[in-house]
C-alpha cells in the first residue's frame, strides 16, 4: 500500500448547488510529483539543449500540402469564415440589446462567455492567431472605413496618420485588457447581455476609429487586448504563419509581405515574413500568403514553446504585458473561489462604501495583480545580485518569458472548466438566441448542468494536472534556456543563479494548483435566475 | 388495446394542455402574494450565510406592483437568518445618487419580504443590508424595470461611426486639395 499524502486540509469546504468541485488528491500528487522531477531535472542536468528552427511546414506535407496551398491561395475560405463570424456578431448585439436579460437564455452572454471567451484561448494552442483573420470587430470596420473585405482599394478613406510614439507600445492594450478584466468580475458584463452587446459596439467603434485615423490596422497592433493576449499566448502554439522556404524570403528584394501590391493590403502590423521570430504580432490576416510573388507563405507546425525557448526577446512594454497576463489569469481564478464574495464585502465595508462594493473590488483587484509582479521583480532582483549582471532591464524582459506557459497554462485549465461545464444547453440558446419566451433557469436545471459536464469529470481532472505540470515544465525550461544565455561567462554558477526564479515558478504554479483544487463558483448560474 | 392506449395518449395530450395552471388557477391570474408566483430567482453566498432572493414579477414594468422575497441561511448549519434587514434601492449606474430605504423587515416565516412600486423604467439595485455576529452584511440583487431600447446605444453608435467617417472624409478632401495647390504653385514657378 503506497502512503499518499492528503491535501483535503487545504480546500475550503464549502459546497453548494452552484459550485464546480476542486482537483482531487490523487491528481495534486502526481502534479507534485511531476513538479519535484522537473526541478531535479533542471538542476541536475549540466548544459541546456540547443535550440534550432525545427518544424515543417504544413505546405511541405504529404496530401495535406496541396489543401494547405489552395486554402492559402485563394482568399475565399478567410472571406467566408469573416462573413460567418460577423453574422454571429451581429445576432449577437442583437440579442444582447432586444433579448431576454437571463444570461443564460440569450445568445449574447452564451456566446461570448461562456463559448467565446472560455474557448478562445484553448483554440490558441491549436491555431495560433486564427482568430484575428476571422475577428468581427476588424472586418466591420474594415467594411465601413474601406468598404471591402479584403482586396485593396487604391483610394480608400482614412488619414494614415503614424500612431503618436507614446502609444507605440502594448501598453495601451494591457491597460484595455485590465479595464475588461474590471468590467467582467467588477460590474459583472458576463451576466448581463444588454452590457454585453454596448461593450461589442464600442470596440467596434474603437476600431473604425483606429482604422480611420491610423495607418494600417494601429487598432490590432497596439491597443486590440484580445489581439495581443492571443499574440502572446501563441508564442506557445506549434502552429504559425511562417515561410515555407527562408531562403527565398532572404533573396527577396520586394517585399511584397511588408508593402502589399496593388490588389493586396500590407501587412497590417508592419512585419515583415522572413525576419519573422515571433507569433505576437502576426494576425493570420492572409495579406501575405495572398500577396508573396513566390507563393512562400503559409502554415508552420513546429515545436510547442519553440518561441518562447529561442531568442527571442521581449521589450520592457511586452515584458509588463506578460506579467500583467499571468497577474490577470490568476485574478480570475480567485474571483471565483468560495471566500471572495466575502473578502469583497469586508474590504468594502473597510473603505465605508455606501452603496455597492465596486471600490471593494478595484482595491481588492490592484492588490491581488501586484503581488504576483512584486514577486517576479523580488526573483529578479535576487538573481541579478546572484549573477552580476549589469543590464537589469535584459534580465527583467527575458525572465518575464517564464511567466507566459505559467499563465496559458492555467487560463486553460481554468477555462476548460468553465466550458465543459456551463456550455450545456448552447443548442437550446442558439436556436432562439433572443430567448424569448424562455423562463429562468430552474433548480434541477443547474444541478442537471451541473451533474453533466460535457466530458467526464475525471478526464477534466487530468487535463487540468497535466496543464499546471506543463506550464511548471515550460517556465523551468524558458528559465534555464534564458539565464544560460545571459551568464555565459560563469556557467558554473547557472544552478545557484536559477534558483530565485525556480522558486518563483515553483510558487505561482502551487498557487495556480492550489486555486484548481478549491471549489469553484460557477460563473453564469452563480448569479442565475430560475423559477420559485 | 389499442383503444386503451388511444386513451392513455388523449389523457397524456390533456396533461400538457394544462401544464401553464398552476394549482388549478391559470399562470396569468397569478400576482405576488400567490403561494407559487413565476419569479426571478438569484441565489448567492456571502460571508457565513446562504441567500436567496426572489423578485416578482421577474421582470417587472413601471408603476406595476412588486415583491421581493429574501431568505437567509447560515451555511454552518442551515439556521435561517432572524434578526432584521433593511431594503434600499438605488440606480443601477455609475454616480448613482445614495440609495433610499424601502423598508425594515422582519422575518415573515423565515422569509424576508419587501413590496416595491418603480415609477421609472432603468436599471436599479435593491440591497439588502443586516448584522449577523457583530459583523455587517450588504447583498446587492440586480433588477430590471420595463424593456430597454435597443434603439438608444445603436443610434449612438450609427451616429458616430457616421460622424468619424464623415469628418475623416472632410480632413482628407481637404488636405489632397492642399496638396493639388502646393503642386500647381511649385509647377507655376519652374
Amino acid at each position: 500500500m503506497i502512503w499518499l499524502p492528503d491535501w483535503r486540509w487545504l480546500t475550503i469546504e464549502q459546497t453548494g448547488p452552484t459550485m464546480h468541485p476542486g482537483l482531487p488528491d490523487v491528481w495534486v500528487n502526481l502534479v507534485l510529483a511531476g513538479m519535484l522531477a522537473g526541478i531535479a531535472w533542471v538542476l541536475l542536468r549540466r548544459e541546456p539543449g540547443v535550440t534550432g528552427a525545427n518544424g515543417v511546414s504544413l505546405a511541405r506535407v504529404p496530401v495535406a500540402g496541396g489543401i494547405v496551398r489552395r486554402l492559402t491561395a485563394s482568399p475565399v475560405v478567410l472571406m467566408t469564415m469573416k462573413l460567418v463570424m460577423l453574422a454571429f456578431f451581429l445576432v449577437v448585439i442583437y440579442a444582447g440589446l432586444s433579448g431576454t436579460p437571463i444570461p443564460e437564455r440569450n445568445l449574447a452572454t452564451t456566446l461570448t462567455w461562456t463559448i467565446w471567451w472560455a474557448g478562445l484561448v484553448i483554440a490558441i494552442f491549436f491555431v495560433g492567431t486564427a482568430w484575428c483573420a476571422v475577428c468581427p470587430w476588424d472586418t466591420l470596420a474594415n467594411l465601413l472605413v474601406k468598404g471591402r473585405l479584403f482586396w485593396r482599394r487604391q483610394h480608400a478613406l482614412g488619414l494614415g496618420l503614424k500612431v503618436p510614439r507614446p502609444l507605440r507600445s502594448v501598453w495601451p492594450a494591457l491597460m484595455m485588457f485590465i479595464g475588461l478584466t474590471w468590467l467582467e468580475l467588477g460590474v459583472g458584463v458576463t451576466t448581463n447581455p444588454y452590457v454585453t452587446a454596448l461593450l461589442a459596439l464600442l470596440m467596434v467603434v474603437l476600431a473604425t476609429l483606429s482604422l480611420a485615423i491610423f495607418e494600417r490596422k494601429a487598432f490590432c497592433r497596439y491597443f486590440c487586448p484580445v489581439g495581443r493576449t492571443i499574440g502572446f499566448y501563441a508564442g506557445l502554439s506549434p502552429v504559425a504563419v511562417r515561410p515555407i522556404d527562408p531562403d527565398i524570403c532572404a533573396r527577396c528584394t520586394t517585399l511584397e509581405c511588408y508593402h502589399g501590391n496593388d490588389r493586396v493590403e500590407p501587412c497590417p502590423t508592419h512585419l515583415v515574413v522572413g525576419r519573422l521570430q515571433q507569433n505576437t504580432y502576426c494576425t493570420s490576416c492572409g495579406n501575405c500568403t495572398q500577396s508573396c510573388p513566390h507563393h512562400n507563405v503559409a502554415w508552420r507546425l513546429r515545436p510547442v514553446a519553440e518561441e518562447v525557448l529561442s531568442d527571442v526577446r521581449p521589450h520592457n512594454d511586452e515584458a509588463w504585458f506578460l506579467l500583467g497576463l499571468l497577474a490577470l489569469t490568476s485574478f480570475h481564478g480567485v474571483t471565483m473561489l468560495p471566500f471572495w464574495d466575502t473578502w469583497v464585502t469586508g474590504v468594502s465595508t473597510w473603505l465605508g462604501e455606501r452603496s455597492g462594493v465596486i471600490a471593494g473590488f478595484s482595491v481588492l483587484m490592484a492588490a491581488s495583480m501586484l503581488v504576483p509582479v512584486l514577486l517576479y521583480l523580488l526573483a529578479v532582483t535576487v538573481t541579478r545580485r546572484l549573477t552580476g549582471i549589469t543590464h537589469g532591464a535584459r534580465l527583467f524582459s527575458a525572465m518575464a518569458l517564464a511567466t507566459l506557459p505559467l499563465a496559458f497554462c492555467y487560463h486553460i485549465a481554468h477555462n476548460i472548466n468553465h466550458l465543459v461545464r456551463e456550455s450545456q444547453g448552447f443548442w437550446s440558446v442558439l436556436a432562439n438566441p433572443l430567448g424569448i419566451g424562455a423562463r429562468p433557469l430552474s433548480s434541477i436545471e443547474i444541478h442537471i448542468r451541473h451533474l453533466n459536464p460535457l466530458i467526464p469529470q475525471n478526464l477534466l481532472f487530468a487535463l487540468q494536472a497535466m496543464l499546471i505540470l506543463a506550464g511548471f515544465w515550460l517556465a523551468v525550461r524558458v528559465v534555464r534556456k534564458r539565464l544560460a544565455s545571459l551568464v555565459t561567462d560563469r556557467p558554473d554558477g547557472l544552478r545557484l543563479a536559477m534558483l530565485p526564479m525556480l522558486l518563483f515558478v515553483a510558487v505561482v504554479s502551487l498557487f495556480n494548483l492550489w486555486m484548481l483544487m478549491q471549489p469553484m463558483v460557477m460563473r453564469m448560474l452563480g448569479a442565475s435566475c430560475g423559477t420559485a | 388495446m389499442r383503444r386503451r392506449l388511444i386513451l392513455l395518449f388523449l389523457l397524456l395530450l390533456g396533461f400538457d394542455a394544462q401544464a401553464h395552471h398552476v394549482l388549478g388557477r391559470p399562470a396569468y391570474s397569478l400576482n405576488e402574494d400567490s403561494n407559487t408566483p413565476p419569479s426571478m430567482q438569484v441565489e448567492t453566498r456571502i460571508g457565513k450565510y446562504y441567500a436567496t432572493f426572489m423578485a416578482f414579477p421577474a421582470f417587472p414594468r413601471p408603476k406595476e406592483r412588486g415583491r421581493v422575497n429574501l431568505y437567509l441561511r447560515r451555511i454552518k448549519d442551515g439556521k435561517p437568518f432572524a434578526g432584521k434587514v433593511t431594503f434600499l434601492v438605488r440606480d443601477d449606474r455609475w454616480f448613482a445618487p445614495d440609495p433610499e430605504v424601502i423598508g425594515t423587515q422582519d422575518p415573515d416565516d423565515n422569509v424576508y419580504r419587501q413590496g416595491f412600486v418603480f415609477n421609472k423604467a432603468g436599471d436599479y439595485i435593491i440591497t439588502a443590508r443586516f448584522q449577523a455576529d457583530g459583523e455587517p452584511y450588504t447583498i446587492d440583487f440586480p433588477i430590471r424595470i420595463g424593456n430597454p431600447s435597443p434603439v438608444g446605444p445603436l443610434g449612438i453608435t450609427v451616429i458616430v461611426i457616421v460622424l468619424l467617417l464623415v469628418s475623416v472624409n472632410v480632413i482628407q478632401r481637404r488636405r489632397l486639395q492642399r496638396l493639388q495647390t502646393s503642386r500647381h504653385h511649385a509647377e507655376e514657378r519652374t
